[in-house]
């Protein structure tokens, strides 16, 4: 027995401690940082309760931050499961190169961030980018001289962008869900003469319930903490109008640009992203939670 | 049986290749959609690296052109002039030693978390799988003062020392499930023949588990290697950039010397590695994506 108490120390505790240094105890002291008026590292700190929370909802930049990130949540993530569960369908249809069509819609996935942005700038690029170069080419005119990413479109750009990336991921999940029900399941409903609509209501939308609700929570993460993304799309110095939260924390930390750091303000900003994952993590699982389907 | 034994009739042919030709028929919607797509996503890679061989005066004037001669000297500007030849060295190294230092942590843990439980091991589980959901922003400014208290901020050292913590929560998710997955019987057979826990763990399992620690490894791998929202928080000194960080600095570059060929080798040079990985082991990324979330 003792042997095996010293194993499991020796296991268990180097990743526990690497954790606990790096991730849990950081985790923590956000919670603190965020009750104080914090101007740089080394600086003093002051306490000041909940005031930097209190000027949070009152920052018009955070609420637009927070409706853009919300936006690519709900809208988002709408389109994003209406394509993926489309390609599921159609990519399990029975034709052939399924996994070639699997691959080749996944693919941006193992791109770098950074890489995929300036792809993004090339296609919506006004003079030679691939939209518009492309409207040129079948002779029209009004697409040709569209600008995707004038200040008031920079954002639906971005979204686009974003969306085909996310779609791939999306699709792997559910297609791995749909690839465990049984073929005779649909056979059976042929015979009785269920329409694809039918079948996909009534056997695979059920029977995926377990993946389309770990999904959601991805997603859900996922689009609340988006900063990258965004970020390296919107170029040097990002408009607000396409800020996200996590932009938002980061420029209001270490927004290099200006010489203001505010990094107690910064960090509330961090606990309230953390608040919204947490609530509305709890929320979707409180509405998704339905009886497994057993098969 | 007899009857349908002999060969089919002229009318049966018929309707057979009726049958045939609907079901193309009606796989046409769904090549449609999806070939569009794979194309899209496929010509935009190749037209980057296409465009990347050409000179900007020949971008500019015409972007279906094929490159008159091939401009090699934008990769060689890339690697040497804006160095991101030594970028790619730093990447390589912090990555992947990274990865290396990644699984060795978590392996054992996730074997112990989910073979052989303790008294709050299942405590210590959801405190890892709970990390997953902590969003990143939220650590910034607490590892940064952490990262200064021990005079490692602005390092590849620092910096991969927080790659490694905050890839813990998926990885040890990712193993759990797959150690969670494997039979006892191997493990419980070793022990009866008088094999040690450790020998146990080295011998069998560590073997056993390794589709699932190569899944993990290049999962980490292409992860860490596109990461660049650490690196611009806790790196300012250029010398020591990540890859996709320096790529960062050329796409804001751009906007004064308008170098776009020379953006677009940068692409490229950091597209590439993972592309290749991808290609050849594309199954197994795939696969693990869904070791943990799908339950088989």
């Amino acid at each position: 027995m003792k042997t095996r108490k010293r194993l499991i120390a020796l296991f268990v505790l180097p990743a526990t401690l690497v954790y606990l240094v790096f991730f849990v105890g950081p985790a923590v002291w956000a919670l603190y940082y965020g009750f104080f008026d914090w101007s740089g590292f080394g600086q003093n700190m002051q306490f000041i309760g909940l005031g930097n929370y209190v000027e949070l909802f009152r920052d018009p930049i955070f609420l637009a931050s927070l409706q853009n990130t919300l936006f690519i949540l709900v809208v988002g993530g709408l389109i994003v499961f209406a394509l993926a569960f489309l390609l599921t369908v159609l990519v399990s249809s029975g034709i052939r190169g399924k996994k070639l069509f699997r691959a080749m819609i996944f693919l941006p996935n193992v791109v770098a961030t950074i890489a995929l942005t300036t792809l993004w700038a090339f296609i919506y690029n006004p003079v030679f980018g691939l939209f518009n170069s492309f409207f040129k080419l079948i002779g029209w005119q009004a697409g040709a001289s569209f600008t995707f990413t004038s200040i008031d479109r920079l954002f639906y750009a971005m979204l686009v962008a974003l969306i085909w990336i996310e779609v791939g991921f999306y699709l792997i999940l559910l297609m791995a869900g749909m690839d465990k029900i049984p073929a005779e399941y649909y056979e059976a409903a042929k015979i009785e003469g269920a329409n694809q609509w039918q079948m996909f209501t009534s056997i695979s939308v059920p029977l995926l319930w377990d993946v389309i609700s770990v999904g959601t929570v991805l997603y859900t993460i996922f689009a609340l903490k988006v900063f990258e993304f965004p970020y390296a799309f919107a170029g040097l110095t990002p408009p607000v109008n396409i800020y996200t939260i996590g932009m938002y924390l980061y420029i209001e930390g270490f927004g290099k640009r200006d010489p203001i750091y505010r990094l107690g303000y910064a960090t509330a900003i961090g606990v309230v992203l953390l608040v919204c994952v947490i609530v509305i993590v709890l929320l979707l699982r409180r509405l998704m939670r339905r009886e497994v389907v057993q098969y | 049986m007899t009857a349908q034994a002999k060969a089919p009739t002229r009318a049966q042919l018929a309707q057979r290749r009726w049958d045939l030709a609907r079901k193309w028929a009606s796989h046409i919607p769904a090549y449609l959609v999806l070939g569009l797509w794979s194309l899209f996503t496929l010509f935009v890679l190749l037209w980057i690296m296409e465009s990347s061989l050409k000179s900007n005066r020949e971008l500019f004037s015409g972007v279906w052109a094929l490159p008159s001669q091939l401009h090699f000297e934008n990769y060689a500007n890339a690697l040497f002039a804006v160095d991101m030849g030594r970028y790619f060295l730093n990447s390589l190294v912090v990555v992947l030693t990274a990865v290396i230092v990644i699984l060795a942590l978590s392996a054992p843990c996730a074997y112990i978390l989910s073979r052989k439980p303790f008294t709050g091991s299942n405590l210590l589980t959801l405190l890892f799988i709970g990390g997953i959901g902590i969003p990143q922003p939220l650590l910034f400014i607490p590892l940064f003062a952490l990262l200064n208290g021990l005079s490692i901020n602005n390092t590849l050292f620092g910096l991969g020392a927080l790659y490694v913590a905050l890839s813990l929560p998926f990885t040890v998710y990712m193993l759990t499930g797959f150690y969670g997955s494997l039979p006892l019987e191997l493990e419980e057979a070793a022990t009866i023949d008088g094999a040690s826990d450790f020998q146990v763990f080295f011998q069998v399992m560590l073997p056993l588990g390794s589709p699932g620690l190569i899944t993990a490894a290049i999962f980490n791998f292409i992860g860490l290697w596109n990461e660049y929202q650490l690196a611009l928080v806790f790196l300012n000194d250029p010398n020591k950039s990540t890859l996709s960080l320096g790529l960062y600095s050329m796409t804001n570059a751009l906007q004064f010397n308008g170098d776009w060929v020379g953006l677009l080798a940068g692409v490229t040079i950091v597209m590439v590695p993972t592309i290749i990985l991808y290609i050849v082991l594309s199954e197994k990324m795939i696969s693990g994506i869904t070791m943990g979330a799908v339950k088989s």
